[in-house]
């Protein structure tokens, strides 16, 4: 006989509701129902009240964590729709922003994942690091959380001598400290007894299940869009994808420490290739048509469609966002887990609630 | 046996936090902690009201007051890039906690005069001066 037990909307690895209702058959799950729609804000209709450049304030505030590779993504959409060229300068600038996002991020999601498995000390000693991104994040922007860099036609802030000197002391301090918890991550008996051969994927499955992000490298797959896309500055920096073939809970960990060391690469390669020059240009028009505009994540692929009608404002706005196309895999891998890790599979998707239900 | 080496060496580590209200740590000099506005030059001409996403500002030519909603206000120094007068800047320091929700502003401006009598347009240089 099978019982229901709801996991959320309220727990104590989730920082965001969403509710799962699993189906269990003494202590192991055979059905996943999920149910969203718990943080709905209705941003994507909200937008239809401002104008082209107050809607990246909007689009950044759909989540706290991606903030910067919100704007970024928005602006770039609209930009696309404009049909205008932006400096140089400020594509670096929206790099170096985007990947400092990403390295908080992903500092963040492993904390909360040691605290997932029980390592309350490293989820302190994560967290902890971030703190240094977050500083200089805050220097560089002005805001903590809500960076607003990215505007239409460019970036609001130039990145100075001085800038640019505390962004390389802190990588300089933070690679050190990322080598230290990754020996945990990686190597620790009790954390890869826990991750191994846990919620397997195969490559075919995490594709067919339309998985992005690192649930989708973590099975194999080697598509990232800053590589595939036609964000074409990614491929001058030498970007590399991050793949890891096992496919379980340990190779998505493993994918994201990568995702850190790839991250800092292109921080520094980005900057000692930062061109002299303007950092915005200023757009003006009212255009007609659509746009799509493509961007990696920290989670995973988010895809923004804009459509404009010949108004100061935005016809419509659709986002796509990474968590949203990751919880098909959470409804595919939880069956046949035990009850105590769903904390854990849960988490290894890194699931974004707020960016999903907007 | 990264862990153990970790907690090991935390045992003799200062504290990474601060004892926070004994110990306060500055606001960086680039931190947008609140608006200021000087009503000096304001011309009330409301592009800052035009501009703002959140609509925090209202600016009322009648009354000749310029109004701010310190709790809406999302930082975003959109105002502050669009004013022509420059009256508007940025502060690092926050708004204090218990701060009243809306700063209200009379703006002393110069009534201008018609420029089309000689007198009348040196009234107004001097004015501006």
């Amino acid at each position: 006989m099978t019982t229901i037990i709801p996991f959320g909307p309220q727990h104590p690895v989730l920082p965001e509701p969403i509710a799962l209702k699993l189906e269990i058959d003494d202590d192991v799950i055979v059905g996943v129902l999920p149910s969203l729609g718990y943080v709905h804000r209705g941003l994507e209709t909200f937008v239809n009240t401002k104008d082209y450049n107050q809607t990246t304030y909007i689009c950044e505030r759909i989540c706290g964590i991606c903030s910067a590779l919100h704007g970024i993504t928005y602006t770039r959409a609209v930009e696309k729709l404009f049909d205008v060229e932006i400096p140089e300068r400020a594509q670096y600038i929206r790099v170096i922003v985007g990947e400092l996002n990403r390295l908080h991020s992903h500092i963040l999601w492993l904390g909360l994942f040691a605290d997932g498995f029980g390592f309350e000390s490293l989820f302190y000693e994560c967290w902890k690091y971030r703190e240094g991104v977050y500083d200089v994040l805050e220097r560089i922007t002005g805001n903590r959380v809500i960076h607003s860099i990215s505007k239409v036609g460019g970036v609001t802030t130039d990145l100075t001598k001085e800038y640019i000197d505390i962004t390389l002391k802190m990588l300089d301090t933070l690679e050190p400290q990322i080598q230290n918890i990754e020996k945990v991550f990686v190597n620790n008996y009790t954390v890869k007894k826990r991750l191994v051969g846990l919620a397997t994927m195969s490559k075919q499955l995490a594709y067919e299940a339309g998985t992005a992000g690192p649930t989708l490298r973590g099975s194999g797959n080697a598509i990232d869009v800053r590589n595939t896309s036609d964000w074409d500055i990614y491929k001058d920096l030498g970007f590399k994808t991050c793949v890891e073939d096992g496919g379980d809970c340990y190779a998505r960990t493993k994918v994201r420490i990568n995702e850190l060391y790839e991250s800092i690469k292109l921080i520094r390669n980005a900057i000692s290739k930062l061109p002299n020059g303007e950092i915005a240009t200023p757009v003006k028009g009212t255009p007609t048509g659509e746009a799509i505009m493509r961007t990696e994540q920290p989670r995973g692929e988010v895809v923004y469609y804009v459509k404009g009608n010949g108004t100061r404002k935005l016809e419509r706005l659709k986002i796509r966002t990474p968590t949203f196309a990751n919880i098909p895999s959470l409804l595919l891998t939880l069956p046949g887990a035990k009850l105590a890790d769903v904390p854990i599979i849960v988490l290894t998707i890194d699931p974004c609630i707020s960016c999903t239900e907007r | 046996m990264g862990m153990l080496n970790l907690v090991l060496s935390n045992i003799s580590r200062k504290p990474a936090t601060r004892l926070y209200p004994f110990e306060i740590r500055e606001p960086f000099k680039e931190f947008k902690g609140r608006l200021v506005f000087d009503p000096e030059n304001c011309i009330l001409c409301g592009i800052c009201q035009k501009k703002c996403p959140a609509d925090a500002i209202s600016v009322t030519k009648a009354d000749k007051t310029w109004e701010l909603n310190v709790f809406r206000c999302i930082m975003c120094t959109e105002c502050v890039n669009g004013c022509p007068k420059e009256c508007l800047s940025v502060s690092n320091e926050r708004p204090k906690t218990g701060a009243k929700e809306t700063i209200k502003v009379v703006v002393p401006i110069v009534e201008k005069p018609k420029a089309n009598t000689p007198k009348a347009e040196s009234s107004k240089a001097a004015s501006s001066k």
